[in-house]
This record gives C-alpha cells, structure tokens and sequence, in this order.
C-alpha cells in the first residue's frame, strides 16, 4: 500500500473490535503501537514502505484483549473508532485508544496478509 | 582448457564492463560546454558505410574467391577419393616415415595438389594416427555430448561468442567425418560407429571428436573447401548420398571442420597449405598428447557452459542440416564459422586464461606469421590470384600489426609456431589440428563482417569483441580499418545472433580510454543504431551490451549530449522506468514493485550519471525526461525499503539525484516563483558581518561577492522564520523533478546517509543535500528546516569521522550549506565543531586521515561559516581547541588555499571583541589573526584562479570544488598525499575510536537535534 500525502488511501482493511480490560484504574487493550507522524517511520519494522508513518501494532500481550479480537502484531491501524490513524502523532493515537470515557474500541486495520489474501482470491478491495 | 578458455572469454566481456563503470566517474555539473561542443558532431547520421564496398575485399571478390575455392575444393575432393584409396591400400603397410615426417591428412591433400607422389607417402603416415585419436574420440563420444550440449547452450546464451562457435564446430565435425572417412576404416570402426550415426548423434560427437580429434586430422587441408563445400562435395560425390559418406566417415571429425573453417574465414587465408615438411613432426605428437586433454578440457567446461542456454535447440538444428545437402543452410554458417570460430575461441580461452595480459604472445605470432604469409602466393592455387590480391593489401597490415593479434594464441604450443613459419599462425588448437590453419588477420575479420552468410558476420564480430578485449591496439586497428562502421551496421541486422555480437564488439571497441574508437562510433551514427536496438530487442543479453556499449560512451564529454538526445527517453522507458519498479499510473491493487538491480538497469543509470554531469542543458533534459526523477526516487525508496543500498546502481541513482540537484533553484521552470521573497529587502543584522566575511572568503570575485551578500541578508531574514515555517501544502503529489526538492526526499538521503557503505553513495547523498540547501528559495528552506527535523543533522556530524575523504568533504560542504538556516548553524555550531576540528590537520602534522586539501579547504570553510555572525559559535570553535590548529595552517601549511582559508576564520573569530580576553589568556595575540604576509599573497594569486571565472555564489562554487577536482587541487592532492601515507594507515584507527567515543559519550548524537524539533519518542507505547 502506497502512501501519498494528500491522496486518498486505499488498503483492505479488517475491523476489529476490542473490549478493553480493566486493571486496577486502567483501561487496557492489551497491545503497543509504534509509528506516527513525529516518529522515524525508518525504525519501522512493520512498515512495508519505510516512509510510512503510520500507527503500526507492535507488540501483543498474550491471552489480552486485543489478541482474544484477532489484532495481530504488525497490523497497521488505520481508524480508531472512526478516527483515522494514518496522520497523527503517536502520542496523539496512544489518547484516542485509551480514552476513560470508551470501553469498546473499534479498529480498522490493514495488514499484509488481508492484501494478499483478497489479490489472491480475485475478490474486490474494500475501499474506505 | 578448452572449456576453461570459453568461461574467460565470457567473463571478459564483463569485466570490461565493469571497469568502465569505473571509469565513469560521477561527475558533479559543473560546466554546459559539453553541449556547445556536441553541436558540430551532432550531425546527422551518414549512411552507414555499405559493408561490401567498404573494404577492398568487397563481397564480389569475396564470391569471387569462393568460386575459385570451390573450384579448388573439386579438386580436392578428387584428390582426396584418391588419397583414400591410397589409404586403404596402404592401411596394412606401416607407416614408411614414422613419427618423424608424419604429414597432416590435410597435408597430404595439399601435397596432392602440389605433388602427388609426396602425398601419398603422406597419407600412410597419418593413417596411424588417426586411428589413435579415433579410438579415443570414440570413447569420448559419450561424454561428449554433454559439452556439446554445453556449448550450444552457450550459444543461445548468445554472449559467449565462443559458445557459438562450438556449435559451428559441431557441424564442421560431420563434414570432417566425410573426409577422414578414408582415414577411418583404416584403424577405427569408423564405418561402424558411423552407421548408427545418424548423423545426428556422430555430429553431435564429432564436435567432441573434433576437438580431440580434429587436431589430429589435419586433414583439414582439405578445407581449403568453401562453404560450398558442401555443394561441391555433393558434386564429387554425388553419386554417393550424402548419409553413406557420413556414415562411412563420420567418425572423422577433422576434415569436415576444416572446410567450413575455411569458408567462412577469408576464402584467401585457408588455403595455405603447409609448405614444411617439419611442421608434420611437430604436429604429430601434439595430436596424441592434445587429445585426451582435450577431452578432459571439454567435460569440465561443457558444464559451466550448459546453464548459459539450452543447447539441445541447437543440436537439432545442427542434425538436420547435415543431412541436408544445401550447403548454404544453417550449416553453411557454421561451417564457416567453425574452424576460426574454433580457433579463436580456443585462442581466446588461452587469451583469457593466458590472460589477454600475455599480448606478448600475439606479437610473437605476428613474427611468426610473417614469414608465412607469402605462402599463399607461391602456391599454385587456383585461387592465387585473387588470393594474392587481397594478400597484397592486406598485406602492410598483415605483417605489422593486424595479423597478430590472431597470433596470441599461438604462443601456447611451441607445435604453432613451427608451423607459424610455415604459414600464418593459427590458434594452438587449430593448428594441433591443422597446422595449415590461422587464424584471420584484423583486415580479414572485418571484411568477413561484410559477409553475406550472416553466421560469419556474427562470429567476426564476436572474434573481434574477443580480440578487442583490453587490447587498445587492437581497437585502434579495427577503428582505423573502417570496422567499426560495419560493426554499426549489423546493429541493425535482423538476426539477433548478429547484432548481439556486433553489440559485444562494439562494447568493447568502446571501453577505455581512447575517446577516438567512441567518437568513432558516434560518426557512423552508432548512438541512434544502438537506441533503435534497445527499442527493438527483449534480449536481456542484448540490451546488457546496449546500454554497456551507452555507458561506455557516455565517459567521453562530448558525446554526452548527443547519447541524450538519442536515447534518454528511450533509455528511461525501456529500461530505467521498467527497471525500477515505478508505475505511472499505480494500480491500486497491486502493491509498489521493487527496484530490480538488474545489470541492464546498472548500465543504464552508469550511463545517466554520466550524461547527467554535462552542464545545465543536460540536466535540464534530464529532469524534463518523462517519469525518469519518479522512477530514479523510486528505485531508491525501494533500495532503502529493502535496506540494499550498496550496490553500483544505488550509487548510480543517487549520483543522477544528486547531479540534477544541482542548481535546481536556477535552472528549474518556474524556480523564480520560489525566489526567496524577503531576499532583495531587509537586511539582515548578519549584514555587516557577512560583508566582512565575504572580503575575506576565498571565493572574492566581485559578482560573487555580492550574491552571497544578498544570500547573507536573505538568511537573516528568513532564520527567524524557520521554526514556524510550515511546509507548502500541495493540492496533488508532486511529480517529475518537482520530486528532486521536495523535503520528502531529505529522509531518503538521511536514510541513505545511515545506512550505506558506500562511500560513493554517502558522498552522492550528502551532495545531494548539499545542492539542495544551497541557493534562496523557498525549497532550499525548507529542505534546510527539513534536514534538522529529521533528526539529520547528527547523521552528517557523524559522517565527518568518515575515513572517506570525499565523504568528510561533501558532508562538511553540506553543513555548510545547511548552517544558513539559523538555527542549524547554531545547532551545529555547538554539537559539531570539534568533529569539524578534528578533521584538521595539528601543526605540520597532517591530520590523522590525511584528508586532501580540498577536505581541508572545505571544513575550514563551513567553520568560518558556522563562526560568522556567531560569537557563541566561535566560542566554542575556541573551546574546540582549533586556534592552535588554525595558526598552524595559516603560519606553515603548504598550501596556499589551506592558508587563505584559515586566516579568513582566524579573522572572523578576532573580530569578536569579546572573545580577545579569554584568546588573550590562552597566549594568543593579534598577529596570530592576521593573515600571515607571505602567505596571503600568494593565496590570492594561486588559491583564487579555480574559482575566479564562476559568479556562483560561496556555496555553490564549492560544490563544483568538490565534484570536479580542478588539475591544480589534483596535482597538490598527490603531492602532499605521498608524505603522509604512513600516517593515514595507522592513525585512522586510533584517531576514530578516540573520537567516536569522545562524543558517544559526551554528545550523544541525538542533542545535535534542535530542542523545538525534538518530539515525544514514545518508540512504542501501550495502551
């Protein structure tokens, strides 16, 4: 998935829905981001194109919330909850996923292998 | 060895290529005088030379000798029934004259012709022989095939020219079988292995056979055959079909070879037969020991040669032309080519093995031939006379220079040269063979290039690439015998086994350093040949030399307009768009492609980084050139993506980049949009300074003096604005060179800067940024702003511990230029100045990597940059512990501009009233800041005449100081290099662990990032 800046983007995109977990006063999810536009998309690891400064999932906690609703490491976030995530700061998608007020995220996610599974069956992007 | 010779052969080519790769220096655009010059040469392309009137050997005296050789042949042929009756006859008798007087089968042929009775006493002898080697070909025969399969294979690999020969030789094998026929039933079972033959399989074999074998027919003097040979032969035979013969004889190889040597080589040459009696002797022996090496040598090399192609394709091609009687088929090709093709590539592996690098051999076999070349005359062939036509004029070429290059391979076997004396000297292997065999002097290769059977204009042109290759004086012969029109001509020939060789031919003649063989092939319009090629070939090999030839004569200055104006486009859609995975209209549901580094995509960036260093026109066209900046920035996103970016075109492509940054702020359309509004007004509270600055600065003209003036006011300005310089907004993606200053691309060079190893590259990219963040405008701002907040600073500060040389000076010019953005001079200012100190020569020491002076000249330079109009900046310059070092070179350096340059920050710094105390207690006085009197003169007379001519402004001119070495910075470089070599191979290591440590520890890299940019690094957070 090409990035151009001021072009719309096209990817096949996966929604999940994550019920988050309550820790003590914390809402957690159960997973990391990493990326977002203030970051180096260069350190990147997920990233297929290294100029992408995307919001990308890092890492997962094992039996957690995000894991039991299907988020994978290395999915590329695109909307939270309808927000997209493909221009923001990190620090600006880390609040809008834990927001207090929310205990339900949705997600739209992309990912590698949501791609290849839809060129390889023939079948049509999702476009958003 | 045979095998082995192919695999060289092949490589040569190659690494010819490579090593103009080499040559082919990045250059920086400095000068657009390339075009002017192109103009005259320009011209239109003039008829390409028609290649039979093009040498005096035109294809009717060409026919004309056939005719008589087929006439010759009849006789042969005659003889040669003759001959083998008196072979059966003889078969039980021993051999009159053992070892000693031993002709050649083909010998005995000749002596027939010449006198009979001699050949009959000839042909008892070989009889033995023959047996032997029969007995062992056939042996071979079993392995053979595979070789054969081999080199066929080579031959649709089409490169190796030498492959193609063999499968020529392959074909010759069954002719021989018919001659040796006689020969075989004496000893061998001959007739028996023949039968099952088919010719299919013998034929297959008796390439093999012949390679062992052929040596020891030399009855190859019956080749003497023309192509039409085979006519004839049928002719003489007639009543006997064709199949019986081959059955019967198919075992022997060697005569059949021979003839369709002789045809396609010079119908002239061929037939010499040998004239001394000795030459049997020597022959002899040979044979028996050649043979099983021979073999050996083919099942080793037949196997490297298999993966090249699919030989098998030409094996049936080859089977059923046997069988057909025409002459003039697939098989007639062949055939002529087969005994030179055999020989040279047999040379050419000894060439190579040998090494092309014994040239030394060729002269000996000149020597040798000389002698030999009256032979042809004194024989009563029916040829003669035309023979002796073309002898004559051949002949001043022959003797001195021409023929020798064939000779080479001679030097091997001592048996060659005996035979030398006799005649001219053929390949070793021909001449075990054949003794009567040569190989064809420069004069007749060429005119075999105009040959009407396109199988012999391919392997001319594929024995001249062998030959060309790394042999100036060969290429000079050629150019100067007209060949290298003729070679542009068959560019255009239809088969592609033609135009592939005369490609490789080409691309060697080419290669190297005399610019004539390019100009040459300019004048006959090989530019535009060679694109029309490119156009119309898919052969991967094909384009390979294409767009090899391309770089090669994108080296020479002037033809770099004229290869643009006849092959950028096609060069950019036919291969670099292609090639690098960028899509003009990107699908939406296919993903990027990478970049393939492929070789064709090397060449043809090698040859754009050429042209690309032509002057302004040039780079103008380049960054006009449909899709060709989109498709260069996306090869090397793909390169960084895939973290491949060390290879030849990564530093190609990022030397295109960097060369089209060049002057990008001048010379793009609509650049004066971008014109830096605030630079006429407001001068900034830098002024004065910059002023005082400007006098001092080595770069003085007038002009020059009050363009950087502007500059100086304009970056006062335009610093404050900086940090709340917001980037343009762009209502659609930006595309063709509009990409080359986009800020988007300063994280591809940082990225570039990070993580390649080679130093080409890092210079490039550091260029590259360096280009960009020259000049006013509003890009240059914003790519300036840019490189900060990518965090790039620190990236270059470390690129200054380079051992590099022109690593340290390409970053050093760069942050200079990037040190007009305010903020960044002041970031570098105090993060950086001790690595740009360090780089500094200590006294009359020189510094520890030895840096050239250029180096030296440039980091002075961006410190008097980053010390203007900062005192806090020349604080820490005094902090850095550099005025020991600045006195030093401005007190002792050798160098006129080392001096000049230091006394210009030596200055600055005492202009700041409030530094003289703290200088003071350090022991300094004011006459350490004064230029010193001797040297300061002379800076101006010597160290200005670089520049003087150019009103380009202080950065800028450096630019060109660091792309293009003027001769006088040269000519100090190696001076002031040789002295302090030792020191540079032991200090480096010291000096950097030092270093790198000092500021791993001290500075981290990461504080040379402004404080305003620096954002929250939440690498990772959890939520």
């Amino acid at each position: 998935m090409s990035f151009i800046p001021g072009q719309p983007v096209t990817a096949v995109v996966q929604r999940i829905e994550i019920q988050k977990l309550r820790q003590g006063e914390n809402l957690i999810l159960g997973f990391s981001i990493g990326g977002g536009i203030d970051q180096d998309p260069g350190q990147n690891p997920f990233s297929e194109d290294k100029t992408d400064k995307g919001i990308y999932v890092t890492r997962i906690t094992p039996k957690g919330p995000a894991e039991v609703a299907g988020l994978m490491m290395g999915d590329k976030i695109m909307q939270v909850n309808g927000w997209d995530m493909t221009m923001v700061t990190h620090d600006q998608a880390r609040k809008r996923l834990t927001k207090k007020n929310e205990d339900v995220v949705r997600l739209l996610v992309t990912r590698k292998s949501l791609e290849e599974a839809v060129n390889n069956s023939k079948g049509h992007q999702a476009r958003h | 060895m045979f095998v082995w010779a192919f695999l060289f052969s092949l490589r040569s080519p190659l690494r010819d290529a490579a090593i103009q790769s080499n040559l082919s220096e990045p250059r920086l655009p400095h000068s657009t005088c390339g075009v002017t010059a192109l103009a005259d040469i320009k011209g239109k392309a003039q008829p390409i030379p028609d290649m039979e009137d093009y040498d005096v050997r035109s294809a009717a005296s060409i026919l004309a000798s056939v005719k008589e050789q087929e006439a010759r042949f009849e006789q042969l042929t005659r003889a040669l029934e003759e001959e083998r009756r008196t072979l059966q006859l003889g078969r039980d008798n021993p051999p009159p004259n053992p070892a000693t007087s031993q002709p050649l089968a083909w010998q005995q042929v000749v002596m027939q012709e010449q006198s009979p009775s001699n050949a009959t006493s000839m042909a008892m002898m070989q009889e033995p022989q023959d047996v032997v080697e029969e007995t062992v070909t056939i042996e071979e025969d079993p392995g053979t095939p595979t070789s054969h399969v081999s080199v066929v294979t080579s031959d649709d690999g089409t490169t190796r020219r030498t492959e193609t020969k063999v499968t020529k030789m392959v074909k010759t094998v069954t002719t021989r079988t018919v001659r040796q026929v006689p020969l075989g039933p004496d000893g061998l079972p001959m007739p028996e292995g023949s039968s099952p033959l088919g010719s299919y399989t013998d034929s297959i074999d008796r390439r093999y056979m012949k390679n062992g074998g052929d040596r020891f027919i030399t009855p190859q003097a019956s080749s003497t055959l023309t192509r039409s040979y085979n006519n004839s032969y049928n002719d003489s035979y007639g009543e006997t079909p064709e199949s019986q013969y081959i059955r019967h004889y198919g075992l022997h190889d060697g005569y059949t070879d021979l003839t369709d040597n002789y045809g396609s080589l010079s119908r002239g040459i061929n037939f010499r037969p040998p004239r001394y009696p000795y030459m049997p002797n020597s022959y002899r022996p040979e044979n028996s020991y050649t043979l099983p090496n021979r073999k050996d040598d083919y099942g080793h090399m037949a196997q490297p040669q298999v993966p090249m192609g699919s030989s098998t394709v030409d094996l049936n091609r080859s089977q059923p032309e046997r069988f057909q009687p025409e002459p003039y088929g697939l098989e007639d090709d062949r055939r002529s080519f087969g005994p030179e093709d055999e020989e040279p590539y047999e040379l050419e592996p000894d060439y190579s093995t040998a090494n092309r690098r014994t040239l030394k051999g060729a002269n000996r076999g000149r020597t040798h031939r000389e002698p030999l070349r009256d032979g042809p005359r004194v024989r009563g062939y029916p040829d003669e006379p035309i023979d002796t036509e073309l002898i004559d004029e051949r002949h001043p070429y022959i003797q001195g220079i021409y023929s020798a290059p064939l000779a080479q391979p001679e030097r091997g076997s001592m048996a060659s040269l005996d035979r030398m004396g006799g005649r001219r000297s053929p390949s070793i292997d021909s001449i075990r063979k054949d003794p009567r065999w040569r190989d064809p002097d420069l004069t007749e290769v060429i005119a075999m290039l105009a040959h009407p059977i396109d199988p012999v204009k391919s392997n001319a042109a594929a024995y001249l690439q062998h030959l060309c290759y790394e042999n100036d004086k060969i290429k000079k012969d050629v150019r100067h015998l007209k060949g290298i029109p003729v070679l542009v001509g068959l560019l255009d020939h239809p088969k592609s086994e033609v135009h592939r060789k005369a490609c490789g031919a080409l691309r060697n003649i080419s290669y190297g350093k005399d610019n004539d063989n390019k100009v040459a092939i300019k004048n006959c319009d090989g530019i535009p040949a060679l694109v029309r090629l490119l156009r119309k070939t898919n052969d991967m090999e094909v384009r390979e030399l294409i767009t090899g030839t391309l770089w090669n004569l994108s080296s020479y200055e002037p033809l770099k307009m004229v290869i643009i104006n006849h092959g950028l486009q096609t060069m950019t859609n036919e291969v670099i768009i292609p090639h690098s995975g960028w899509e003009h209209e990107p699908n939406e549901d296919s993903k990027p492609r990478d970049a393939e580094w492929t070789t064709v995509f090397k060449n043809t960036s090698g040859c754009l980084r050429n042209v690309s260093s032509d002057g302004a026109e040039a780079r103008r066209r380049l960054r006009e050139c449909d899709g060709l900046v989109d498709a260069l920035l996306h090869a090397l996103q793909s390169a960084v993506g895939k973290k491949d970016m060390d290879n030849k075109s990564v530093e190609n492509c990022v030397c295109i980049m960097r060369n089209l940054s060049y002057h990008v702020h001048k010379e793009v359309p609509g650049a004066d949009r971008f014109q830096d509004p605030s630079a006429p007004q407001a001068p900034g509270s830098a002024g004065p300074q910059r002023k005082k600055k400007d006098d001092a600065g080595c770069f003085g003209g007038k002009k020059a003096k009050e363009e950087w003036f502007n500059q100086g006011r304009k970056n006062g300005e335009n610093d404050k604005n900086y940090d709340t310089l917001d980037l343009p907004k762009r209502t659609e993606p930006s595309k063709g060179f509009e990409l080359l200053y986009q800020p988007e691309v300063v994280r591809l060079y940082l990225s570039l800067l990070t993580e390649s190893q080679n130093y080409n590259t890092l210079e490039a990219a550091a260029g590259a940024l360096q280009n960009l963040g020259a000049g006013q405008w509003t890009w240059s701002n914003y790519i300036r702003a840019t490189v900060r907040k990518e965090k790039g600073l620190p990236i270059l500060v470390e690129l200054l511990r380079s051992d590099s040389d022109k690593v340290v000076r390409a970053v050093a010019i760069a942050l200079r230029n990037l040190s007009i953005d305010r903020r960044n001079k002041d970031l570098i200012g105090s993060y950086a100045m001790r690595d740009l100190v360090s780089n500094l020569p200590s006294g009359q020491q020189r510094p520890a990597k030895n840096l050239e002076e250029d180096t030296v000249v440039a980091i002075l330079n961006t410190i008097h940059e980053i010390v203007t109009d900062s005192s806090e900046n020349a604080r820490s310059l005094i902090q850095a512990q550099a005025i020991e070092k600045l006195v030093a070179i401005n007190r002792t350096s050798q160098s006129p501009r080392e001096t000049k340059a230091a006394s210009h920050v030596l200055q600055t710094v005492w202009s700041y009233k409030d530094l003289r105390n703290a200088l003071t207690k350090d022991g300094w006085n004011k006459s350490h800041f004064q230029p010193t009197a001797t040297a300061t003169p002379k800076a101006t007379k010597n160290g200005k005449p670089g520049y003087d001519d150019t009103t380009l402004p202080l950065m800028e001119k450096n630019q060109d100081g660091y792309s293009t070495i003027d001769q006088r910075d040269k000519d100090c470089k190696y001076k002031t290099g040789d002295s302090s070599v030792d020191l540079t191979e032991r200090e480096p290591l010291k000096n950097d662990t030092s270093r790198k440590h000092y500021i791993r520890s001290n500075r981290p890299a990461v504080s040379l990032v402004d404080a305003c940019d620096v954002k929250p690094q939440p690498v990772d957070s959890w939520v």
